[in-house]
């Protein structure tokens, strides 16, 4: 079943066309990659389809909604975790999280979710005083309060150390085997290899290759994503 | 209007833990009213000092809260943001508005309670004449003052700008609209000019209600229609 369908969107900027024409369909269940260089036009996909930007042109569906016209029925039953968002700096977690859970007509126990994602011990504790990696983690939790069917997640280990993020990568897994479809923005190849089910290599604002990254390391005659990304966009330095 | 209560809550939490607010907000003016009242001769007319101080602090504590730390925490929001995450979520911007209003108005309300505490253990102050009025006036001037201050939010992109811009509009106004400085001892002419802005109707209102004169329906309708207009203007204009 197709939970995103997108089809020939287009949105400029000021500086010029930051999305010109893409479309991708993601199916319940998967984790979708998002993939490419900064500037791209990656999270300007992602906030058309999460109702954050209006978009110039092309049809989008999100859950059979229209993620402009339909927006606050959407926003109930999707999760998004946003590069560069932010919670005020003497938040504690444990009021983050009651107060997202409070916004949603159907949320998540956010006692629970807490527990779950390893956040009871740190439930006094304020925004402000968390490291990266408990920051994301917060985050996450925060993008699944609301009980979604479709999670979005913006550039998520950026600036985590290794071992956090590979532990970012099992709370992923572990979403998608509770059913959740999750749409992954990245721009580490590695990342998008080991996680994602399919991927969109966007460039310059347009798909330039979609596939599961065995597909696409076999279309890019390479030995691993990496390789078969620069093959893909003919860059050398990403 | 789904979560409002719990963003109060949290709201409320987040402005007694800045010590600055904090500060401004409960201290500051309890400190002003004791060096007012320290030497109080009655003012012309024979009021006790007292009598005009606590409710005319009540006005700048409301000030304070709704034109100062109001804007500054919206617009904070939006520097750092935060709005930009609550945008992802299904709460309104009407509701976000209410629950800043009403979680910096309760610090106003505490701090004008704290003002009443102070005045009736160590400075002898009478009891509003009419309690009622009181009640009424003060959430007139709350809702009013926090429009202009909700509009400050909504438009300014940072922080420290909106807190250049919400002190530059309340100091004046405290000081020229009978807020610090009882109306009886001012000029004519800067009563003249303290009669324009927003402020002067709460100070007019609150200080009838509390000496038991007759409030003006003028300065209500004032107040109200500046929350109508300030209010409005402000949900139309919100950038998250």
């Amino acid at each position: 079943m197709t939970v995103i369908e997108i089809d020939g969107l287009t949105k400029s900027y000021k500086a010029g066309k930051a999305v010109d024409g893409v479309s991708v369909r993601v199916e319940r269940g998967e984790i979708f990659g998002i993939a490419g260089p900064n500037g791209a036009g990656k999270t300007t996909v992602v906030e058309c389809a999460s109702g954050l930007r209006r978009r110039d042109g092309g049809t989008l569906r999100v859950l059979g909604l229209d993620p402009e016209g339909d927006r606050r029925e959407l926003l109930q039953r999707i999760g998004v975790q946003l590069q560069e968002a932010a919670l005020p700096d003497a938040i504690k977690v444990g009021e983050a999280l009651r107060m997202y859970a409070s916004f949603y007509d159907k949320p998540a126990d956010w006692r629970k979710l807490m527990e779950e994602w390893g956040l009871t011990d740190k439930r006094r504790a304020r925004f402000a005083s968390l490291s990266g990696g408990w920051k994301q983690r917060l985050f996450i939790a925060l993008a699944l309060v609301g009980n979604p069917e479709v999670v979005f997640l913006d550039e998520l280990t950026t600036g985590l150390d290794p071992a956090a993020r590979r532990m970012t990568w099992e709370l992923i897994r572990d979403m998608r085997d509770r059913g959740i479809t999750v749409v992954l923005v990245t721009h580490f190849m590695d990342e998008a290899e080991a996680l994602c089910d399919r991927i969109a290599i966007i460039d310059q604002g347009r798909v330039i290759a979609e596939g599961s990254p065995r597909e696409l390391i076999a279309k890019g005659r390479s030995a691993s994503l990496d390789d078969a990304y620069f093959a893909l966009t003919g860059r050398e330095l990403g | 209007m789904k979560g409002i209560t719990q963003v109060i809550a949290v709201e409320l939490k987040l402005i007694i833990r800045d010590p600055m607010s904090g500060f401004f907000a409960l201290a500051f003016p309890a400190i002003m009213m004791w060096v007012k009242l320290r030497t109080g001769k009655p003012l012309p007319g024979g009021l006790p000092v007292v009598d005009a101080t606590v409710p005319m602090l009540s006005i700048f504590v409301i000030g304070l809260a709704g034109l100062v730390v109001l804007p500054a925490t919206l617009a904070q929001y939006r520097e750092r943001r935060v709005l930009k995450r609550l945008r992802a979520t299904p709460a309104s911007p009407a509701m976000l508005f209410g629950a800043q209003w009403a979680a910096h108005m309760l610090l106003a309300a505490l701090g004008t309670v704290l003002l009443i505490i102070i005045g009736l253990a160590a400075f002898g102050l009478s009891a509003p004449a009419n309690a009622a009025g009181v009640l009424l006036a003060w959430i007139l001037g709350a809702l009013s003052l926090g429009a202009i201050g909700l509009l400050i939010g909504a438009l300014v992109p940072t922080g420290r700008t909106a807190t250049v811009i919400g002190l530059s509009v309340f100091f004046p106004m405290v000081f020229v609209s009978g807020a610090m400085i009882p109306r009886e001892t001012t000029s004519g002419a800067m009563r003249a000019i303290g009669d324009l802005t927003p402020m002067a109707p709460v100070v007019e209102a609150i200080r009838a209600a509390w000496e038991g004169n007759a409030i003006s329906p003028v300065t209500l309708g004032v107040m109200v229609a500046m929350f109508i207009i300030a209010g409005g203007v402000a949900v139309k204009a919100f950038r998250w």
